[in-house]
């Protein structure tokens, strides 16, 4: 798998192609638009991360440019404005998804992994952690054969966790993708759920799943460790 | 009537001013009047005597005192002409007097006689014992033999004063008109001029930060109001600029926080995950992850509102029901208060209808119930109202919790402000979570504000439009 990034703050694009490659994929860095163009016109990648404000070509054209002349290719765009009105913009002039700055790196990789894995739909019905089951069809938890009933929003939350297992997931992330934006500022409800969560299927069980990793967020793991 | 405004004062001037001119011109025009019709008649009365004088008398040795007599008879007939005619010898004896006038205006033989001037010719005004007064010219006849004679031609001052008094009624008359026209016509000139003023006053009103873009009309007069409405318009564009500068300096300064904090947060994210990490420094490193989590926000934070300040801030615009909106948010939120122990009553009621961005107006609706559910301690309540009031829609959150002390009430909608920072320093946020529900009630042509009292609760209030009915 090879990404390129485009993003002209050389410690973002660092850090990212530095995440990434420690993810095990392929990583081309540009710090410009010009560059950029450059690259994604030669090689073939499968993702494009780029940045909205660039110098030079801005991101939005580059953005075009890429449309045009490779329909397929997935693209994550950063963006610095976190206004719907420039979502909606990116979107039309092609994007795949948008990260807003700042961002966690979890949420970057997250999202990345999402957008590589669009079109295989490897996203499996059962999703298991431990002694953990998830059925995603009918909506069901169980652990440990014994079967778990919960609120439509802990099954939300539970079932997000459960879909990046052994990352941890930071509050605000947690809060756009099982609330709504406007929650947005509003992580103590995600403590709350969380513990609620955790009553449930973690309390009544020797081995604890849900993992408070400190700064970081939650994590779903059934191992030990950071 | 206000009597301090420019308007009563401009016209109680005018009045006063008009009032004093008025009388002092009257009083002149009656003086002088008087004056000319008195010398006029003195004049007149003179030239008679001379006459009488210079030709009868000239040699009243020759001709004999009785033709003197006939002669003025037959040629002044002064019973006729209502004239008072009377000739003194020498030795103070009457030679001639004219005899009652046909007017009966005075009674010739109770005019007293001249004194003794010495003139040789001379006028008085003789007043009556009945009121009345005559004015008398008098000439001393130097003839030939026989002494100086002194002769006396007067008449009744009656018409001249009668004039003069119809003209002072008159006057009179006229000055009350004159100072009320004066006042009238003072007033409405001050009105005219004035009414840009009012026009400019109720504009000036309704500009406030959020439509700095507007500005006052300019009357195109020429006047002193022209120029003070341009020059005024001169400063609200300055003002526009100095706030647009320090709005784009926040949004700005936000937007390039952006990359070096999504950095700090990658790298130190980077670090948490290193397997082989000693406890305590896993533990620092998520103390300074929590700190940059909470920087990010305030910068998220900071440029919304930098955001909504600009008017930038429905990006859909749709109707929706306001009650319908708190209740689903309400009940998103309910574990929360739950969590606490306390008790969050939805509202209940019918549909409210207001216009607006349903993302912005939830995001009012959770902070002002995650404030609430902030603020009151376990065991409390919290009460949510929608309702429609006249033509606005009121959404209210009341709480019984721990109150805001007085002196705080006007700065809680305040950027950064938070009551009591010991108290509230464990509690999540930056003190942007109201400032940016007033900033967004604003923006929707609404407003937000709240009673409080210690130890009993605080009531936030949400007032929107209404819809139109279709």
């Amino acid at each position: 798998m090879r990404i390129l990034i485009v993003e002209d703050g050389r410690k973002l694009a660092e850090m990212a192609s530095r995440g990434l490659r420690a993810e095990h994929y392929a990583v081309d860095v540009a710090v410009s638009g010009e560059s950029g163009w450059a690259l994604a016109s030669v090689n073939d990648y499968d993702l494009i991360v780029l940045d909205l404000g660039l110098p030079g070509i801005s991101g939005t054209e580059l953005l075009r440019r890429i449309r045009g002349r490779n329909a397929k290719v997935p693209i994550l765009v950063l963006t610095a404005r976190d206004a719907t009105s420039s979502k909606v913009e990116c979107f039309e002039a092609g994007a795949d998804d948008y990260v807003t700055k700042p961002f966690a790196f979890a949420e970057f990789i997250v999202r990345v992994k999402a957008l590589l894995r669009r079109g295989a739909s490897d996203q499996s019905n059962v999703v298991r952690v431990g002694d953990l089951v998830l059925d995603r069809l009918e909506k069901q938890v169980s652990r440990g054969g014994k079967r778990i009933e919960l609120t439509p929003k802990e099954y939300a939350l539970l079932d997000y966790l459960a879909a990046h297992p052994g990352r941890a997931l930071s509050r605000t992330m947690i809060v756009e993708h099982v609330w709504d934006q406007s929650f947005e500022g509003l992580t103590n409800i995600v403590d709350v759920y969380v513990r609620h969560l955790r009553a449930k299927i973690d309390d009544p069980f020797p081995v604890k799943l849900i993992k408070t990793v400190r700064g970081a967020g939650y994590r779903l793991s059934d191992s030990d460790g950071a | 009537m206000n009597t301090r405004s420019i308007r009563f004062r401009l016209s109680a001037w005018h009045a006063v001013l008009f009032a004093g001119v008025f009388a002092l011109l009257g009083a002149l025009l009656y003086a002088k009047v008087k004056n000319y019709l008195d010398d006029a008649l003195l004049e007149t009365q003179a030239r008679r005597a001379r006459q009488i004088a210079e030709t009868l008398l000239a040699n009243p040795a020759a001709t004999g005192e009785e033709y003197v007599v006939r002669q003025i008879r037959s040629l002044y007939a002064p019973e006729l002409g209502n004239r008072f005619i009377r000739v003194t010898r020498a030795d103070g004896s009457v030679m001639y007097v004219s005899g009652p006038p046909d007017d009966q205006s005075f009674d010739p033989s109770k005019v007293p006689a001249a004194s003794q001037r010495r003139e040789a010719e001379f006028t008085r005004q003789e007043s009556l014992a009945d009121g009345r007064s005559m004015l008398i010219a008098a000439f001393r006849a130097a003839s030939a033999g026989g002494g100086p004679y002194l002769v006396e031609v007067g008449t009744s001052s009656e018409p001249v004063d009668r004039f003069a008094r119809h003209l002072l009624v008159l006057l009179a008359l006229g000055y009350p008109l004159v100072v009320a026209l004066a006042g009238v016509g003072g007033y409405i000139v001050a009105r005219n001029a004035l009414r840009p003023v009012e026009t400019i006053a109720v504009k000036a009103e309704i500009i406030t930060l959020h439509n700095l873009s507007e500005r006052l009309p300019v009357a195109n007069t020429g006047d002193e109001l022209e120029r003070l409405s341009i020059a005024l318009n001169h400063m609200i564009t300055r003002l526009d600029e100095a706030l647009g500068n320090s709005r784009r300096f926040v949004a700005d300064a936000s937007h390039e926080l952006r990359t070096p904090l999504t950095v700090i947060q990658g790298e130190l994210e980077a670090i948490a995950s290193e397997e082989n990490l000693a406890a305590d420094i896993r533990d620092r490193v998520g103390s300074i992850l929590e700190e940059v989590e909470r920087l990010g926000k305030i910068v998220q934070k900071l440029f919304a509102l930098s955001r909504l300040d600009a008017g930038e801030a429905q990006e859909e615009w749709v109707r929706l029901d306001l009650a319908e909106l708190v209740a689903s948010t309400a009940e998103q939120m309910l574990l929360l208060a739950e969590d606490k122990r306390i008790g969050l009553a939805p509202p209940s009621g019918k549909a409210v209808h207001v216009m607006g961005d349903r993302a912005r107006l939830k995001q009012v609706v959770v902070n002002l119930v995650d404030n609430a559910v902030k603020y009151t301690p376990p065991g409390g309540s919290i009460q949510l109202r929608v309702e429609a009031e006249g033509p606005n829609a009121m959404f209210e959150v009341a709480d019984t919790g721990v109150g805001i002390p007085v002196a705080d009430i006007p700065h809680v909608f305040e950027r950064f402000f938070r009551v009591d920072r010991d108290r509230s320093s464990n509690i999540d946020g930056a003190g942007l979570g109201l400032s940016i529900v007033k900033s967004i009630c604003t923006a929707h042509g609404g407003q937000v504000d709240v009673e409080s009292a210690v130890g009993s609760g605080s009531r936030f209030r949400v007032t929107l439009p209404l819809a139109g009915s279709n």
